[in-house]
């Protein structure tokens, strides 16, 4: 770019974002503790933890998984979580021989309370265009083989409905606490595009 | 206009923004309707994405009462209306071979289908 | 409106490609774009079918050839010009006198 060029604006996403906060904090549109503060929680305070232990606590609970799959945000805030991109939360159950995978077609949406901010990859291209196109096809690419007889629901989330997949309970794991339960849950199983292995 | 201070943040999080509106509202559909999806184009903003659009599904499930992003988004207003579950087929959707057991289900505004005759 | 945006069903996009223990942010400029954007949201500046609607507004190209976080970048300069609580000429200012400093 021209040295002195005035008139296009630079395209570097850091110096624009660096303008765009300075001029906001100049003009009193925005909160220098506050933005540290919004940086602090989604970094560090939210995230698939949460999620899992809303899996754990239906796997070890079944009146918890009843009130979940009745009544998923009133079941989740139980655990005391709630709020932006989860305010509205819809709970899939994966049994055996039926499996759920979520995917918004037209952005992103996810839900951050319980997994946090999204992954690159579920906010890109290539997921959203075939997850409900070729989901099959999508789950090979994540190392999940399913069998030919197992059912796939697809939930694309377009609307302000936010969901979340609670895992099938791998074998093997009847005398682990809910803790250690909720250690083997990952972020790809509670958004379908992964399965929890069995213990060794 | 407010402006969020750092006491703030934690109220936002945990509370957030729902778009779901606390008026009672005829719902135009029922649980196991039969539907069919409006074919329209718009040029402003919708959440109807186009794969689905003059395609034939089942209401699945009703979630309430929401904002319409449609009309909300040009300020509009908020055009309150049910918002439903709907569940497709792949070979619906896709044609050809496509599976007839699995599922597509994409939420659905009333103004987005019709009664499927 | 019939943008780019709406991927369901295309073709051509590309394999998913997962990053292995993906942080939640790659680079500074990501966390001040998350926080300026949730900031002016949560102060009440636009609602999130303004903030949706911004962003397919930016056009196919622009969309298919910018991240995650470009496009909220996008999303906060576009809203916040449009009504009005700063102006064009006031952010291109600032990016100017920023990339003085810088170069």
């Amino acid at each position: 770019m021209a040295k002195h060029e005035h008139t296009a604006p630079p395209s570097d996403p850091a110096l624009r974002v660096k303008a765009l906060e300075s001029l906001l904090l100049e003009k009193g549109l925005i909160d220098a503790k506050a933005l540290d503060e919004i940086i602090d929680t989604y970094e560090n305070k939210v995230g698939p933890r949460n999620g899992a232990a809303v899996v754990a606590r239906a796997w070890v609970d079944a009146d918890y998984k009843k009130r979940l799959l009745d009544d998923a945000t009133a079941a989740i805030a139980e655990l005391g979580f709630s709020g932006v991109q989860g305010e509205d939360m819809v709970v899939v159950e994966n049994l055996p021989g039926l499996h759920n995978i979520v995917v918004c077609t037209l952005c992103s949406c996810y839900p951050w309370p319980t997994l946090g901010l999204p992954p690159v990859w579920y906010k890109a291209a290539p997921y959203r265009s075939r997850a409900v196109s070729d989901p099959r096809g999508v789950l090979d690419e994540f190392g999940v083989s399913l069998a030919d007889d197992v059912e796939i629901r697809v939930w694309d989330s377009n609307a302000e409905l936010r969901y979340l997949v609670l895992p099938e309970r791998p074998d093997g794991t009847d005398g682990m606490s809910e803790d250690e339960l909720a250690a083997m849950v990952t972020r790809d199983s509670m958004i379908g595009t992964g399965v929890i292995q069995a213990p060794k | 206009m407010a402006v969020l201070t750092a006491d703030m943040v934690a109220g936002l999080a945990s509370t957030g923004a729902s778009c779901r509106l606390d008026e009672t509202v005829a719902p135009k559909f029922s649980v196991g309707d039969h539907v069919v999806v409006r074919n329209i184009n718009p040029t402003g903003h919708t959440r109807l994405p186009r794969y689905v659009r003059g395609k034939r599904g089942i209401v699945d499930r009703d979630h309430g009462v929401f904002i319409f992003p449609d009309t909300n988004a040009h300020s509009e207003g908020e055009k309150p209306q049910h918002v439903y579950s709907v569940r497709f087929t792949p070979r619906e959707l896709w044609g050809g071979d496509a599976s007839e057991r699995d599922s597509v289900y994409i939420d659905m505004w009333d103004d987005y289908i019709d009664p499927a005759s | 409106m019939n943008g780019v945006h709406d991927l369901g069903g295309m073709h051509g996009m590309g394999p998913i490609d997962p990053e292995a223990n993906e942080p939640v942010f790659h680079n500074e400029w990501e966390r001040r774009v998350f926080a300026v954007t949730i900031a002016t949201f949560g102060g009440g500046n636009y609602h999130v079918d303004q903030f949706r609607h911004a962003i397919e507004r930016m056009g196919a190209a622009n969309y298919l050839s910018t991240s995650y976080y470009e496009h909220w970048l996008h999303m906060v300069e576009t809203l916040m010009i449009e009504t009005g609580a700063i102006s064009r000429d006031e952010l291109n200012a600032e990016q100017t006198k920023l990339a003085k400093e810088a170069s």
